[in-house]
């Protein structure tokens, strides 16, 4: 609706008045702490230490193998709940869609109840769930299997497993709310023409529903890849700081945070801004794929 | 479709959601059960004791009391965080989404792909240049340091631009043709956007509620801790905090946002209907 969007004369600075307190804030608590971030990544570690060194932590970095272990479980944590989520989402929607209509809502609430509890708390309800032998896991789907029970959070083969199952726990219900909200706002009219040129349920789904949802997915992968680079309070709570055994569920933020204890501030913002070539990245794709959709 | 053939797709389609919503609800069962049991019942195998033998509110009792942690200074705290991040955000958000959307101006493409950089660049990754960047503004250890920060969102400014591009171009009109000026004319326009401004102040809230790295690195001392750094304190094996105390805490600590999702569970689902296919 670019009725909306006009110029008008002798008024230039007044879109600047309401960006103002915004632009305000930006300057404040995100340039100037990642510049400092910037400054801080070339100068040697220590509380207060303002010595210039250079791009040694960047150099300390490439032979790391921890960074390079936090990196790849950050992406393959990452890329795994987006994997698991957006069609699991997709479908519990269609699932709800199909339901009665009545129970929709509290149906939907129930399922996103995860998405409102702090994270810390899912964290200590999965420590529960994962706790040895005794947890609901492995009394539920590993034990009547014939299994062995998995040491969920000990054995380095599971560690990442428990942390995306965590995190599919957390936002899959939030996201089929947002799948579901985009569904519903698609015009009934859409439905109707392909009914008369009739085709399957899936039919319908494939050639009138997703390519309407498009807008919607791409918001929810968008949200899940910031979410997983971000990951804090689940792992810390479940692995109490550390990276768990052999470092399995080391993630960049623990990674960060572990370098922070030591008071490692420099290598700690060299690794965060190693990552940005990695956002700048997600940024484009982001850009690209939205334009490719509109 | 008859009517017989949709009843039976519509139970069938519950039935393929039950166990989705059993994964879902029996641990928060048990969280908020776990609150009357003694640590005897609660490290029983969950299937045998899933219900505590009496309803003993001892444990509540002692978690309000504050014998663990400052529980009510902690949850004031964490009100006070999360309601003035949300309600910070909404009006810059909304200001700045304003301006996107109704002007045309010179640097507003790469404001714009500024705004969308704000949602990719994770804000726990520079938590610590901006936490010794709040020290050195005097804000550390105080509850604004973990406020102010958190008021600049990526995802409210494009919500907001999609919104007020949403609202025909003739309201606007009207309103200048009747002399405002373009503050009022924003004022006047922000009622048609009240179900946005509810829905993204809610989401921003949650959010707020969650935060817990940057608060653990301004907030020192213990009377100004928000509930993330209380519950941590709380779950820490070293504390010997009972269980039933720490998940009395837990189910507090899921009351209010489910709450506040409750109530505009509602209004957010139609403004998100109207706004994501279009």
């Amino acid at each position: 609706m670019a009725a909306a969007e006009q110029r008008i004369p002798g008024a230039r600075w007044t879109p600047f008045f309401f960006l103002l307190p915004f632009l305000f804030f930006l300057l404040l608590f995100w340039v100037i702490p990642l510049v400092g971030g910037v400054k801080m990544s070339l100068q040697a570690n220590g509380l207060g230490q303002e010595e210039y060194v250079g791009l040694t932590h960047y150099k300390a970095l490439a032979n790391d193998e921890r960074y390079f272990t936090a990196l790849r479980n950050s992406l393959v944590y990452t890329l795994a709940s987006v994997v698991v989520i957006v069609p699991l989402a997709l479908w519990l929607a269609y699932l709800l869609r199909a339901t009665f209509r009545r129970l929709r809502p509290v149906l939907t609430f129930a399922l996103l109840l995860p998405a409102l509890t702090p994270p810390s708390v899912l964290a200590l309800l999965f420590l529960m769930l994962f706790h040895g032998k005794n947890g609901l896991l492995n009394q539920l789907f590993v034990m009547p299997l014939g299994i062995e029970p998995v040491n969920w959070l000990k054995d380095p083969d599971f560690i990442l497993t428990g942390l995306v199952l965590q995190t599919v726990w957390r936002w899959t219900g939030f996201m089929t709310f947002f799948i579901l909200a985009g569904m519903e706002g698609i015009p009934r009219v859409y439905y109707e023409a392909a009914r008369l040129a009739t085709g399957s349920r899936w039919q319908h789904f494939w050639h009138v529903t997703l390519p309407q949802l498009r807008p919607v997915l791409l918001f929810v992968a968008v949200y899940l890849v910031v979410d997983g680079f971000s990951l804090f309070s689940g792992a810390f709570v479940l692995l109490g700081g550390s990276g768990g055994t052999a470092n399995a569920g080391l993630l960049t933020v623990t990674y960060v945070f572990q370098k922070t204890r030591f008071f490692e501030y420099g290598s700690a913002s060299a690794i965060s801004i190693s990552l940005l070539p990695l956002m700048v990245l997600a940024l484009w794709g982001s850009l690209f794929l939205r334009r490719r959709t509109a | 479709m008859s009517d017989c053939v949709k009843n039976r797709h519509a139970v069938l389609s519950l039935l393929l959601l039950g166990p989705f919503l059993l994964a879902v609800l029996v641990p928060f069962l048990w969280m908020a059960l776990g609150m009357f049991k003694t640590n005897a019942e609660f490290f029983q195998p969950m299937a045998k004791a899933f219900f505590p033998a009496n309803y003993d509110w001892q444990n509540v009792a002692e978690l309000l009391e504050g014998r663990s942690v400052p529980f009510w200074a902690v949850f004031g705290n964490s009100l006070i965080v999360s309601l003035g991040q949300a309600l910070g955000a909404v009006a810059l958000s909304a200001a700045a989404g304003y301006a996107f959307a109704r002007f045309s101006f010179s640097g507003k493409r790469v404001l714009f792909v500024l705004a969308v950089a704000l949602i990719l660049v994770p804000r726990q990754l520079f938590a610590v240049p901006l936490f010794s960047w709040v020290n050195a503004l005097g804000l550390s250890d105080s509850l604004l340091g973990v406020m102010l920060p958190g008021v600049v969102s990526g995802l409210g400014v494009i919500y907001f631009t999609q919104v007020f591009r949403q609202i025909p171009g003739e309201y606007y009109q009207a309103a200048r043709i009747c002399g405002a000026t373009e503050l009022c004319v924003f004022w006047a326009v922000l009622p048609l956007a009240w179900p946005a401004l509810l829905s993204y102040g809610m989401i921003h809230f949650i959010l707020a509620w969650h935060e817990h790295l940057i608060p653990m690195l301004v907030l020192t001392s213990e009377a100004k801790q928000t509930l993330p750094l209380a519950l941590a304190k709380l779950y820490d094996v070293s504390q010997r905090t009972p269980q039933g105390v720490q998940m009395a805490a837990s189910t507090f600590a899921v009351i209010p946002t489910a709450v506040l999702f409750a109530l505009c569970h509602r209004k957010f689902k139609s403004s998100l209907s109207e706004m994501l296919v279009h």
